[in-house]
């Protein structure tokens, strides 16, 4: 693997079904929308390097099916999340009020410094508007989330919701709120950095050994 | 004759007669000048004449005529004479004679006299007519030189005239000689305007003209300059003209050709130019390349200070950005496309042409000379169009080589196959080439991409795995690969695999477009755009299970998914909700297990033999790559599932899974990199994935959970479904995979696809080994006294504990097959297992009885009797496993010793074929009846009973002696030895 990045974080898309989670997923990646595209079986799979604040992160996204019958298999994808793309569709309004259902599932599955971000999704379709900005905002609010609204269509936000959701996440792991070490946390060091790592502790060593 | 003298006599009578009467003035001149001599003769004469002038007519007339003729008078007179001669008359003759003459003398005398004057006279006028004479001459002197003076006079004048007249007419002549030199030099004028209209031949009609009117001019020195200037111009034009044909390489035009071509023929330089212009697409294929490689790698550098254009194309090639490589690709196939479209349509303008300029010419003597330039063209066309293509090859190949495309998606990637094999078919369609350098380079990028790209999929497979929760993904009962969308390109070949993907590509052969043909415009086979594509296709639309997916929704009634909603938000219902999806899933009793990592491995199956269909150089390779797709997910429900280290039981794996495991372990999976360890060698250790970690998420402890039964189930069976899969797609992969290869397919179905379900086993036993307390039985049968006296009708607590045991493990299983189809299959490994493993513990237990009487031998019967039938009423496994073992074991008691060898080599080839590795309680049991002689030959054969088994067992044996006891323990330790 000729990547080499500073951190690796673990991602999940939730929401309902048809909310549009692979289809963020796939503008995000390959910068095309996805045509036809059919619902989700158990887990897909993406990743991709971005680089935030100066450092390169690898995202390793898990798209969840939406549909209720793949609960089981999606929820053992929950565990060591670092950050999630909690996702409505802003013509929907079911898809909003199942919100609280899938928060409640992220946070007691995932970790539970879990970063989530909600996404009002389809913002291209604005005649079909059945959420409001001001009320979803509110909502992330309440709920102490990022919010942004997309559109997978034309590629809004899509790459902002990624990158903000792990800006966030480096944040806290420089400020030490998160602890990428902690089993379970959804981090990971790269290779760069953990050469970084080893070479600190070396430093250590020549130093403890000095003082010796 | 008389008449003529007659005549003349007349003529001298008449003559005298005139003298007579005149005298000439001139007679006596005449006399002195002209007859001095005569005069005195004339004077004689004059003294003999006779005075009388009758008788002188007398005697005149007497002259005899003889006289007047001319004959010899003398001899007359001679012969007149007579014979006989008388004096006389001869005398008188003479006389007469004489006289005769006087008078005639005197006649003449007189005659004279009288025309003396006249005589005179006449000479008079004969001087006068010398002297006149002479004065004609002197004016013809005169008149003659005057002649010559006006004749000399009158010429030169003339002359001057006629040379003047003539320089006129010359200097005319030079006048147009100069009026046409002055057009001559004008041409030049009208040579370069012709050639600005590219009227090449025109222009050389032109200048070919001039020069040989030049020519005709030659003596001119002017014209000397002029003709070496116009030779000047000719070359000048034919380099025109070169600079026209090297045109024709990129953009042919069939009348910028003609015109070209016809100027040739003019210079009469077919072969040259022929040769010229394979020379002009040679460079032209370099130019172009060159130029548009150069293009892209400064516009992609940005900056323009690094003399990119000195450097190599090999070079150039090397600096070109992976995400300009496509458009570059495009670009560069597209331009080399034109020139080799232009040196096509040159080929087709000759095969028409020339046909044409031989039908019009034949009648011209050249006609060979036509017939030789016509061949050697084609010859040196048909020639260049393997020399072009191979130029153009050169270069496409080298452009693609330089760049490693390893990191590219899998859609530009294949886009860029496409590019390449369309440019391998134009190559095939333009020269029959087989392209093997493009090949080449097409099968080394596919490799060194495929390996990337493979490497990238095992991680994420192992991520996959590692997430994986082993929970059954929910999917159409008829489900199979075939309904994934990645899978959907074979599905016109699902029925017929012969029929593909080599049927295919014969298929397309038929109706492949023929490129020289369908592109003639400006059009090329490069512009299609990769939404159009139909490679793009199935690798853009990424989900998929079409009709599937609906389909299975719609199994579900409205009412259960609501159920499924609520659950999330209380587990207290779960439970419930759990009981309508097993009756949900009762009825879909066939479901496939799969895990969502399955399907997905499915996928990357499906994506790969896509793209052996674009990649078919590296078949072979995509193909065992796919076997390590599969190796590593059986390697992963093993190491996950099968191989506990505390219940490791070489008997649950058989030989030949476990080979396959080692090898899997060898191949695949990467050794740990141990801190501190030098780095393992990390050539080898690329292709190898690292061993994946069970997701915490699982937890195989749980008792309540069977010991992740559910999750062995999904696991197990997922695995026994792939390699269902694997062995639908075996036609596919065989019609895939080149001949020679065909072994190592054999190779993997044989040994590892049809060993997967052997992994149920190993996995299924864990399950078995947890889900009773062996140990508890161990202890209670402990406590049971075998030396009993009696004959027991009641059996043993320890049966009971058992049977106790086995129905909760019967309740726990009902429990999860409520949640999971749990097929028959796993049911009966789990019981078997069960119920061998209790066997075990029975033999175990009866072995550890110090003492045994013969009541007690039956007391053991009655209790596997009383298990046995209940076994058989709680779960429908028949026959029972391993009866015998423990059968055997209490039955040995009872054998004689004489019979051992006998009843053990019976049962030795039937059990240890049948039931390897085999544990019989029964047999264990019933060998207390053996008899001493019997025993030998049984300790051999029975190698199932441990030698603490055996050595008990013939303690217990009431019937053998001691020193037969002591015989038979010295056989078992032997047996042991012998068998370590």
């Amino acid at each position: 693997m000729s990547e080499s990045y500073d951190f690796l974080f673990k991602f999940l898309v939730i929401g309902s079904a048809g909310t549009g989670k692979s289809c963020i997923l796939h503008q995000f990646i390959e910068n095309k929308f996805k045509q036809d595209s059919n619902h989700t079986i158990g887990v897909e799979f993406g990743s991709k390097v971005v680089n935030v604040g100066g450092k390169s992160v690898k995202l390793q996204i898990w798209d969840t099916a939406g549909q209720e019958r793949f609960r089981s298999v999606t929820r053992s994808y929950y565990r060591g999340a670092a950050g999630a793309l909690l996702v409505y569709d802003i013509t929907s309004r079911e898809t909003y009020n199942a919100l609280t259902n899938w928060l409640t599932d992220a946070r007691t599955l995932a970790s539970p410094n879990i970063v989530i971000i909600l996404v009002g999704n389809k913002k291209d379709l604005e005649a079909e508007r059945e959420v409001t900005f001001l009320e979803a905002s509110r909502f992330a609010q309440e709920n102490e989330l990022m919010f942004l609204e997309t559109s997978a269509l034309t590629g809004e936000n899509i790459e902002e919701t990624f990158l903000k959701c792990a800006r966030n996440i480096l944040t806290k792991i420089e400020s030490g709120e998160l602890d990428p070490e902690r089993m379970g946390s959804g981090i990971q060091y790269g290779d760069s950095s953990l050469r970084r790592l080893q070479q600190r502790e070396q430093q250590r060593q020549k130093k403890g050994i000095c003082d010796c | 004759m008389s008449a003529l003298s007659l005549d003349i006599k007349k003529k001298f009578k008449s003559l005298i007669g005139k003298q007579d009467s005149f005298t000439s003035p001139v007679d006596e001149q005449i006399d002195r000048d002209s007859f001095p001599g005569d005069l005195p003769a004339v004077a004689k004469y004059k003294h003999t004449v006779l005075a009388n002038p009758h008788e002188e007519q007398e005697v005149l007339e007497g002259i005899e005529n003889i006289y007047y003729s001319h004959t010899d008078t003398s001899l007359y007179e001679l012969e007149k004479l007579p014979e006989v001669l008388d004096l006389q008359d001869i005398d008188a003759d003479r006389n007469r004679l004489r006289k005769q003459l006087n008078v005639v003398s005197k006649k003449v005398s007189d005659l004279v006299l009288q025309n003396h004057p006249a005589y005179a006279r006449e000479l008079q006028r004969v001087m006068e007519l010398e002297k006149t004479l002479q004065l004609a001459s002197v004016i013809c002197a005169n008149g003659r030189r005057n002649l010559s003076d006006a004749r000399q006079i009158f010429t030169s004048a003339s002359l001057k005239m006629l040379a003047n007249v003539r320089k006129r007419q010359q200097l005319t002549g030079l006048l147009k000689s100069l009026r046409t030199i002055k057009t001559l030099q004008r041409t030049d004028l009208r040579l370069r305007e012709l050639l600005e209209e590219e009227d090449y031949c025109g222009a050389i009609q032109l200048c070919l003209e001039c020069q040989q009117a030049a020519s005709t001019y030659r003596h001119f020195k002017c014209i000397s300059e002029l003709n070496s200037k116009l030779q000047d111009t000719l070359v000048m034009i034919e380099e025109q003209l070169d600079v026209a044909l090297s045109k024709t390489c990129s953009n042919f035009d069939v009348v910028h050709y003609e015109k070209v071509q016809k100027a040739y023929r003019l210079l009469n330089k077919t072969q040259t130019a022929m040769d010229q212009l394979h020379m002009h697409f040679t460079s032209a294929i370099h130019n172009t390349a060159f130029t548009i490689v150069l293009g892209y790698v400064e516009l992609c550098s940005g900056t323009t200070n690094s003399n990119f254009h000195k450097r190599q194309y090999t070079d150039l090639c090397k600096n070109v950005t992976q995400d300009s490589f496509t458009p570059c690709l495009i670009d560069l196939c597209k331009a080399l496309w034109e020139v080799m479209k232009s040196y096509f349509k040159t080929m087709q303008w000759h095969e028409q042409n020339d046909i044409n300029v031989q039908d019009k010419d034949e009648t011209e003597e050249g006609t060979e000379e036509i017939a030789f330039n016509k061949k050697y063209i084609k010859q040196k066309l048909d020639h260049g169009l393997t020399r072009i293509w191979m130029d153009v090859q050169q270069k496409v190949k080298l452009f693609v080589l330089g760049t490693d495309l390893s990191h590219f998606k899998l859609e530009e990637f294949i886009r860029v196959l496409d590019i390449i094999h369309r440019m391998i078919e134009i190559g095939e369609e333009f020269c029959g080439s087989k392209s093997d350098g493009l090949q080449d380079s097409l099968k080394q990028q596919s490799l060194n991409y495929f390996k990337n790209h493979h490497r990238y999929r095992m991680d994420e497979l192992r991520m996959f795995l590692e997430n994986e929760g082993w929970e059954l993904c929910p999917v159409k009962t008829n489900f199979t690969y075939s309904r994934l969308l990645e899978f959907k390109f074979m599905k016109h070949w699902n029925k017929s695999p012969e029929l593909s993907p080599r049927g295919d590509s014969s298929l397309t052969t038929d109706n492949k477009v023929v490129y020289f043909k369908d592109f003639t415009d400006g059009a090329t086979p490069f512009d299609v755009h990769p939404e159009d594509d139909e490679n793009e296709d199935v690798f853009s639309y990424s989900f998929d299970s079409e009709g599937n997916d609906s389909d299975s929704d719609s199994d579900i009634p409205d009412e259960l998914k609501q159920d499924y909603i609520d659950e999330i938000t209380g587990e207290a219902r779960s439970h419930r909700q759990y009981k309508r999806r097993i009756s949900h899933n009762r009825s879909r009793k066939n479901v496939p297990i799969v895990t969502n990592t399955t399907i997905n491995l499915l996928r990357v199956i499906g994506k790969y033999m896509k793209m052996i269909t674009v990649l078919k150089p590296i078949a072979f390779d995509v193909i065992y790559c796919i076997s390590q797709l599969f190796d590593y997910y059986l390697y992963t429900v093993y190491s996950f599932f099968g191989s506990h280290d505390s219940v490791r039981n070489e008997r649950a794996i058989n030989q030949r899974l476990h080979l396959t495991l080692q090898r899997i372990h060898s191949n695949v999976i990467a050794e740990k990199a141990t801190p501190g360890a030098p780095p393992v060698d990390s050539e080898e250790n690329q292709d190898r994935v690292p061993q994946p970690h069970l997701s915490p998420v699982v937890d195989l402890t749980a008792a309540d959970k069977l010991f992740g039964l559910s999750e062995r189930v999904v696991a197990a069976e997922s695995l026994v479904f792939l390699a269902n899969q694997f062995e639908q797609l075996q036609p596919h992969f065989e019609t895939m995979i080149p001949s020679n290869k065909k072994a190592f397919l054999q190779q993997f179905y044989s040994q590892t696809i049809s060993i997967a379900s052997e992994l149920r086993k190993p996995v299924y036993w864990a399950v078995s080994v947890h889900a009773i307390d062996y140990n508890g039985v161990i202890n209670l049968m402990a406590n049971v006294r075998w030396d009993i006296k009696d004959i027991m009708s009641q059996h043993n607590a320890y049966v009971d504990d058992i049977l106790k045991k086995f129905e909760n493990l019967n309740r726990k299983l009902s429990d999860i097959s409520r949640r999971l189809p749990i097929p028959r299959v796993v049911y009966t490994s789990v019981w078997e297992h069960c119920v061998r493993l209790t066997n075990r513990i029975l033999v175990e237990g009866y072995s550890n009885a110090k003492k045994c009487s013969n009541e007690g031998r039956a007391f053991m019967q009655l209790d596997f009797q009383q298990l046995l039938s209940n076994l058989e009423k709680m779960i429908d496994l028949r026959p029972i496993p391993e009866k015998e073992f423990v059968e055997g074991y209490i039955k040995a008691y009872y054998l004689p010793e004489s019979q051992f060898d006998s009843w053990l080599l019976d049962h030795k080839i039937t059990r240890f074929v049948l039931h390897s590795p085999l544990y019989s309680v029964e047999g264990y049991i019933k060998t207390y009846y053996l008899p001493e002689s019997q025993f030998d030959s049984w300790l051999l054969d029975h190698k199932e009973y441990s030698p603490k088994q055996l050595i008990a067992l013939i303690n217990s044996v009431d019937h053998l002696n001691k020193k037969a006891r002591q015989r038979l323990i010295t056989v078992i330790e032997d047996m042991e030895r012998t068998r370590r």
